[in-house]
């Protein structure tokens, strides 16, 4: 397009910035509501998002990250489980497979010394694997690795509650704790894991499986424990039914496996911040369509003062429609400049730990920020900016030039 | 070269009770390249709805307007504004002066509604247009902070920006003090030969009217050539009642006052 074609648009958008320049008190308080609106629109998405990868880490520390099986044994009469039997039968059967990550995982209880005495504190018996499967974040030290078994003093994590009633001692000084009962001894603290919130006065010791074995003859009658492995959400359907036939394989009637996903994914149908989304979104929109309002009253109001204005720049060779095409790049500009600084504001609060950290305490993988959230919510801005700005800009026409000069 | 002519001009308004006012009736006028009317009439004879119809802001409803040879009831309404900021200039009474504009943005304006070097080039022909006038140090001044000369100056560089071919002056030493309205009139008469535009002034101050080469008086809507001798010796004698007759003007309307017109 040559110059002078452009002379025009870029004629109207000069005058559209010299208004909005000069009369910023004005268009700050027309445009707080627009600001506010985007900001609200592209926060709502954000922070669903941010739920939604919360939930779902939630639910990873529950049952495992998507595609997680879960395999155990139940007996259907009387008969109790040999779990050592049935603990070497699944290992064979995973050899098979070359499986990157499994882990046993039992729940149970352990004395543990505190400063006020021996007490019984939960305790989860896993594998290494069982900290990425489980999302399991630590506050202090590190998870367990597959050589913590061949340490001296076998290797735990514990809780954060009960590392407070252990003094808070540092990591970096091997701090010890003392389990009473069949696995007397002292273990090494090599972790801390954090509290989920401010309620969370769990004492847990987190124990690796084969110390826990190591002291007994057998696995106690009635003791539960099931295998986990993870696998890609692409293989889980193909790998699940083979696996639990060759699990069930050699197996008398008298027991049942079960071979189930429990990852998050299996769990939830649909998509569960979708009624948040839709109805903090509908807020939003009510919003942008409130500060919309405020702002066609406001620039009618305007046009009012602005007749004379109008009138000089029509008989200096402003035609219609310029003076058109300006009144609404008026309200454009204006949107759209609102529009960015409600999203700037909602980048940066977004970025700041303790905002994310209080909606979503613990998260440990932040979503990244929802650009094209905040490409919507400009869109819909500068949409409502036109829109907003079609009455003045009517009127701003109709305007009489010679009515307008004396005016 | 005849640049604007009117001929047999007519402008009428229908009233509330459906009766015609006539406002304007068979006015002819031929303003050549150059030229330096004055126009002078007493409030109400029709003097703003005569400029109106000069700087094709009005339609006349009879007779015709032709600028440059061509009828303008035969071009478009965006035709006529395009031809309007390109071929005339407005100095208006009371400045009408951008609020919270610089000096420098005012003159800008005009040039906004320009295409090719003068809209790209706009501030440097601006600023030059305001030293011309002698405001070259209060490019930045905003109309608050300027003296009611000062302000016409701009409003003079204002209209002459674009190099139009008419200035059309209403009462522009109206809102003016007379040693101040007699320097911004000198400016206005000098900046204007040397552009080579033709100046129309319509004013009540005879002074202003006396700087004109050619004197017309608007009386009743009907425009006749005026001598100006008459008229100022009515306002200097106050009591020829045949001079007054001859312009239809009273000594107070020969001082400058608020505008009042149709």
């Amino acid at each position: 397009m040559a110059r002078a074609g452009i002379a025009p648009f870029v004629g109207a958008i000069g005058e559209a910035w010299d208004e909005l320049r000069v009369h910023k008190l004005r268009v700050l308080l027309s445009l707080i509501g627009v600001a506010l609106a985007v900001g609200a629109l592209t926060a709502v998405v954000a922070i669903g998002d941010l739920q939604r990868q919360f939930m779902a880490e939630m639910n990873d520390r529950w049952g495992g990250r998507e595609a997680t099986l879960t395999i155990a044994q139940y007996p259907n009469g009387n008969e109790p489980i040999d779990q050592d039997a049935w603990n070497a039968h699944v290992e064979r059967v995973f050899e098979r497979y070359d499986f990157s990550h499994t882990s046993r995982s039992a729940q149970t209880e352990l004395l543990a010394g505190l400063p006020e005495g021996m007490t019984m504190v939960q305790a989860r018996i896993v594998d290494p694997a069982f900290g990425t499967i489980h999302r399991v974040n630590i506050e202090h030290g590190r998870w367990f690795v597959p050589a913590d078994t061949e340490l001296m003093a076998p290797a735990v994590v514990i809780s954060a509650p009960l590392w407070e009633r252990l003094g808070s001692p540092s990591i970096s000084t091997h701090p010890t704790v003392r389990i009473g009962g069949a696995w007397e001894g002292v273990y090494q603290v090599v972790g801390v894991t954090p509290k989920q919130g401010v309620w969370d006065q769990e004492l847990r010791i987190d124990m690796l499986f084969d110390d826990f074995r190591a002291p007994m003859d057998a696995l106690p009658t009635g003791f539960s424990m099931q295998h986990e492995v993870w696998l890609t959400a692409a293989q889980v359907g193909e790998i699940a039914p083979v696996l639990a036939q060759d699990l069930r394989a050699g197996l008398t009637e008298e027991f049942t496996v079960e071979v189930r996903r429990s990852d998050y994914g299996a769990q939830m149908g649909g998509d569960p911040m979708l009624v948040f989304t839709l109805i903090t979104g509908a807020i939003a929109g009510i919003v942008l369509l409130l500060g919309g309002l405020g702002l066609v009253n406001i620039q009618l109001v305007a046009m009012r003062q602005r007749i004379r204005e109008i009138g000089v720049r029509r008989s200096f060779g402003a035609t219609g429609g310029r003076i058109f095409l300006a009144v609404m790049l008026e309200n454009v500009v204006a949107t759209l400049v609102a529009g960015a600084v409600g999203i700037i504001i909602v980048v940066v609060l977004m970025q700041q730990t303790f905002v994310v950290q209080g909606l979503a305490p613990g998260i440990s993988d932040v979503p990244p920020f929802p650009f094209a959230a905040a490409l919507t919510g400009l869109v819909a801005a500068v949409g409502v900016g036109a829109i907003a700005g079609l009455i003045p800009a009517l009127v701003a026409v109709r305007v009489k030039p010679i009515d307008a000069i004396r005016f | 070269m005849t640049l604007l002519q009117l001929a047999g001009v007519a402008r009428s308004v229908r009233l509330p009770d459906g009766a015609n006012l006539d406002i304007l009736t068979g006015i002819d006028l031929a303003v050549e390249t150059g030229d330096h009317v004055s126009i002078v009439g007493r409030s109400g004879s029709g003097k703003t709805t005569l400029l109106n119809i000069l700087g094709m802001l009005d339609e006349p409803t009879a007779g015709t307007v032709t600028f440059e040879g061509r009828d303008v009831r035969g071009l478009s309404a965006r035709a006529r504004d395009i031809a309007r900021g390109r071929d005339i200039g407005f100095v208006f009474q009371q400045f009408n002066l951008l609020p919270g504009r610089t000096a420098l943005e005012q003159v800008v304006m005009p040039l906004m509604y320009s295409h090719g070097a003068t809209f790209w080039r706009r501030r440097e022909l601006a600023a030059e247009m305001l030293e011309r006038v002698g405001l070259a140090g209060r490019l930045d001044s905003k109309p608050e902070k300027l003296s009611g000369g000062e302000q016409q100056r701009v409003a003079i560089a204002r209209a002459l920006v674009r190099k139009p071919r008419l200035i059309l002056a209403d009462e522009p030493t109206g809102a003016l003090d007379i040693d101040t309205g007699a320097t911004v009139m000198a400016l206005l008469d000098e900046v204007a030969t040397e552009s080579g535009a033709a100046l129309i002034t319509i004013t009540h101050d005879l002074h202003v009217a006396a700087r004109a080469r050619r004197h017309y008086r608007l009386d009743g809507g009907i425009l006749r050539p005026a001598d100006l001798e008459l008229a100022f010796a009515a306002s200097t004698l106050a009591v020829d009642a045949s001079a007054e007759a001859a312009l239809g003007l009273s000594v107070a309307d020969a001082s400058p006052t608020p505008d009042g017109e149709r």
